[in-house]
């Protein structure tokens, strides 16, 4: 019987090519305006942690003066960094920044080249799943003794290696010679949700270097440092030692328990601290402390812009006024049909019948709609990174809209389609065989 | 009794043609008024002035990785090979770029003591030497410029002077002028000596965009900028790159962009944002006019015979024109009236969420005239066809 309606409804849309073709660009254009922004959104949106999204915790504190900053800074000081690392509560703990030197290898004929650099612990690469091709991460003992380690990506091992395994290799940062001990496979997660500070959905730095070395290295900062009051930077150690914040610091919790018990750990630290004199503001040392999950810390690093919001609200009235459209649209031609109809309610059909067949014969409209839609907005969505140079990330045609599109389309254009279907299933057959 | 039905149903067909299309009107009016005041608000905003020659200013990041160089000579031997370079106007170097989104910022004391003094707004920290006005073509309109002997090598240096923007001393000291004054830093003086018209900072979303402050210290070895005709930039590059590689080879010099692209990268998802919006008024005026059009053909056909019996009856073919367009009108205007209003809930709504300002009822009222100006052209082509009915084929069959 389905396929039969299918088969009546492609005979309908045949014969109303016109009206027919309106319906279906008013639906693909609202789905595709609509999906366009959805899929933004959506890639924004994401959250690469997955389930460890509750277990990551990023650790912020309220170690401003009074009357300074009135929210938590996204950064911590060193001086916290240090302590937490000490500490060391947690199964896993990452303190990081981002740095940059030029790399050199022993081949004369590499040019210099400048990369970003992330500085942090060795634990970064369990927390965060990163995969390894060769070698592994640095021992634990480097980070409290600093070695001259390095974790490298595949594609910069691919520039200066040829893509071997290059694992006891040595390469030069700023003159200086470091060991290769790991090569990390292509991990780029979208957004870059260990550090959205520099560039939420920037690609991931391609070389990784032990936090420890930090004091003696005195690695430039390439991010944020912010201060709430003045202090004189004649030096790195000033930098160390100040109340600058500028380092990111990521726990690994697996319970809630473990949770409840860090925090009251951090809560008990930032008391020892206000006894040193630090931490002058007047909170209570629970309330100086914030540890966000990885959804609440993408939330708290405004990854999603509120033009984005803006424009998925709008796009979704834009549908609707796309619904309206073709209800106008549909019951024109369904009325247009009523002699027929009222031929067949005579002939013996329920108004059930009816009123299925014509659902059936909006489905296939919304579907062509839905597919011509998913056109424009791989369209769209193309023309936005070219023009806009938009992350590749963001303007990649999500697997998940495969499904969410034709859902959409179907759903709007039966929604569309139930009044005028229910008008004209109720058509009284005697009224059009009479004047026939 | 049984004709009533069918009479209901065809007085329920005539009258949902128009609801729909009122609905249609209504939301319409609200989404394209908003979308236009945010094209217009986001328009009005790339198109400020910088105060800086963005074009000619060619900007470039230096990055010495030796750990033998000298830094700060290192850093007056580069600035020299630049001035030195054909075409080259004006060279310095710079601790961060106009408009990149970028750089320092900080705030100053207006009394030496900071438990009492009140502080500026919070400015751009822009690290500079006597060179800077006339690389990046800044007015300076009171006061001079630094002298070559009072450029800094630090910050921290002893004998801090500044040259700040209009918008910053009319806001600290808006009834006197600004040279002479003295801000603070804890009990250290900075010394304001010149203003000029205009200079923005790095962040154009930023309220406090014009606030610039130029500190006269020589910030060695990060980036420089170098003031050419844009003809010149691309061989300039080459020079540059050649010049400062003879120099010493032990660095790596890249980021070549002019302060316009800089801009332009700053703004890019305003544009973007202005491109969708723009790209959805367009497609939804075209879908409405589409709508329309098909609804006044429908209706044209149902009423072929009342058309026709009218034109019998001495309507002329202006009659049945101004009849559907006297129609649309109605609908439109009505459509308009509740659409606006919609249209200011929304402009609430999305200013109570987000960072919008209030919606101006210029905007509405403008779309609710250009939905009158595009329905006109929807209705009149159909209806021309309708007023040629001859009133013999349409009553024929009567």
């Amino acid at each position: 019987m389905f396929l039969y309606y299918v088969d009546l409804a492609w005979r309908s849309i045949r014969k109303t090519p016109i009206l027919s073709l309106l319906m279906v660009l008013a639906i693909s254009v609202g789905i595709g305006i609509t999906i366009t922004t959805l899929n933004v959104y959506s890639m924004m949106a994401y959250n690469p942690a997955g389930e460890r999204s509750e277990q990551l915790n990023a650790i912020q504190f309220w170690s401003q003066g009074p009357d300074t900053w009135d929210d938590f800074h996204r950064l911590i000081t060193y001086q916290d960094a240090m302590n937490l690392r000490k500490g060391k509560v947690a199964p896993a703990q990452a303190a990081m920044f981002r740095s940059g030197m030029a790399v050199q290898t022993d081949d004369p004929e590499v040019l210099p080249r400048l990369q970003g650099i992330r500085v942090t612990d060795g634990d970064f690469f369990k927390m965060f799943e990163v995969p390894f091709v060769y070698g592994n991460r640095w021992d634990k003992a480097v980070d409290l003794d600093p070695a001259y380690q390095a974790v490298i990506g595949e594609k910069l091992n691919q520039k200066l290696f040829g893509g071997e395994n290059s694992v006891g290799k040595t390469i030069y940062l700023n003159r200086k010679p470091y060991q290769v001990v790991g090569v990390i496979g292509d991990w780029n997660p979208q957004p870059k949700y260990y550090d959205p500070t520099s560039g939420a959905f920037s690609r991931s730095e391609q070389i990784f270097l032990p936090f420890s070395l930090t004091a003696n290295e005195e690695f430039s900062v390439w991010g944020n440092s912010s201060g709430w009051k003045h202090e004189p930077m004649n030096n790195y150690q000033d930098r160390l030692n100040s109340e600058k914040v500028w380092l990111e610091f990521w726990t690994f919790l697996p319970t809630s328990e473990d949770r409840a018990a860090y925090k009251s750990y951090l809560a008990n630290y930032v008391e020892q601290q206000k006894e040193l004199g630090r931490f002058t503001d007047n909170k209570s040392p629970v309330d100086s402390v914030l540890m966000s999950d990885v959804a609440g810390w993408l939330e708290r690093s405004h990854v999603v812009p509120e033009d984005n919001k803006i424009l998925v609200g709008l796009s979704a009235l834009f549908l609707s006024v796309c619904l309206v459209n073709i209800l106008g649209l549909m019951l024109t031609k369904f009325l247009k049909r009523a002699p027929e109809v009222g031929v067949r309610r005579a002939i013996g059909a329920s108004r059930g019948q009816i009123f299925s067949q014509y659902m059936v014969e909006v489905g296939v409209i919304g579907l062509f709609g839905g597919l011509v839609g998913l056109l424009w907005a791989w369209g769209a969505l193309y023309a936005l990174s070219a023009r806009f140079g938009v992350s590749e990330g963001l303007t990649h045609l999500s697997m998940s809209m495969w499904l969410i599109t034709p859902t959409i389309a179907v759903g709007t254009a039966l929604l569309a389609g139930l009044y005028p279907a229910w008008v004209v299933c109720r058509t009284k057959p005697s009224v059009y065989l009479k004047s026939q | 009794m049984l004709n009533i039905k069918p009479i209901f149903s065809s007085l329920l067909r005539s009258k949902s043609g128009p609801v729909l299309l009122l609905v249609q009107i209504i939301l319409s009016v609200a989404i394209v008024a908003n979308a236009s005041f945010i094209i217009h608000e986001r328009l009005e905003m790339m198109q400020r002035g910088s105060g800086i020659a963005e074009e000619e200013v060619l900007t470039f990041n230096v990055f010495n990785f030796d750990p033998s160089i000298d830094i700060d000579q290192q850093n007056k031997i580069d600035q020299q090979i630049l001035r030195g370079l054909p075409n080259v106007q004006a060279a310095t170097s710079t601790n961060m770029l106009p408009l990149s989104g970028s750089g320092w910022s900080s705030t100053l004391n207006l009394g030496p003591d900071p438990e009492t003094a009140k502080s500026t707004p919070q400015y751009a920290m822009y690290l500079g030497t006597e060179h800077t006005i006339k690389t990046l073509g800044l007015k300076l309109i009171e006061g001079r410029n630094f002298y070559a002997d009072e450029i800094n090598k630090s910050v921290n240096d002893p004998g801090k002077l500044m040259i700040i923007s209009k918008a910053l001393a009319e806001t600290v000291w808006p009834d006197e002028s600004a040279i002479g004054k003295l801000l603070y830093i804890d009990d250290e003086q900075l010394e304001v000596i010149g203003v000029v018209e205009k200079f923005q900072g790095a962040w154009v979303d930023s309220d406090d965009l014009e606030y610039s402050v130029i500190h006269n210290v020589d910030f060695a070895g990060y980036t420089y900028m170098v003031r050419a005709e844009v003809g010149q930039h691309k061989a300039l590059q080459d020079a540059i790159t050649k010049a400062l590689m003879k120099e010493n080879p032990n660095r790596v010099i890249d980021d070549f962009q002019s302060v316009a692209e800089v801009k332009k990268l700053s703004y890019r998802d305003h544009e973007l944002m202005i491109t969708v919006l723009s790209m959805m008024v367009v497609l939804l005026l075209l879908i409405t006019s589409l709508g329309l059009t098909g609804m006044v053909m429908f209706n044209i056909q149902r009423r072929t015979k009342q058309i026709g019996t009218r034109r019998a009856l001495g309507a002329t073919k202006g009659d049945i024109l101004s009849l559907f367009l006297v129609e649309n009108y109605l609908i439109c205007l009505s459509g308009g009236v509740l659409g606006a209003s919609l249209a200011v809930v929304l402009g609430q709504q999305l200013m109570k969420y987000y960072d919008l300002p209030q919606l101006n009822l210029l905007y509405p009222a403008m779309t609710v005239v250009g939905m009158m100006l595009v329905t006109t052209v929807a209705v009149v082509l159909p209806a021309r066809r309708a007023a040629n009915i001859s009133p013999a084929m349409a009553t024929r069959s009567v």
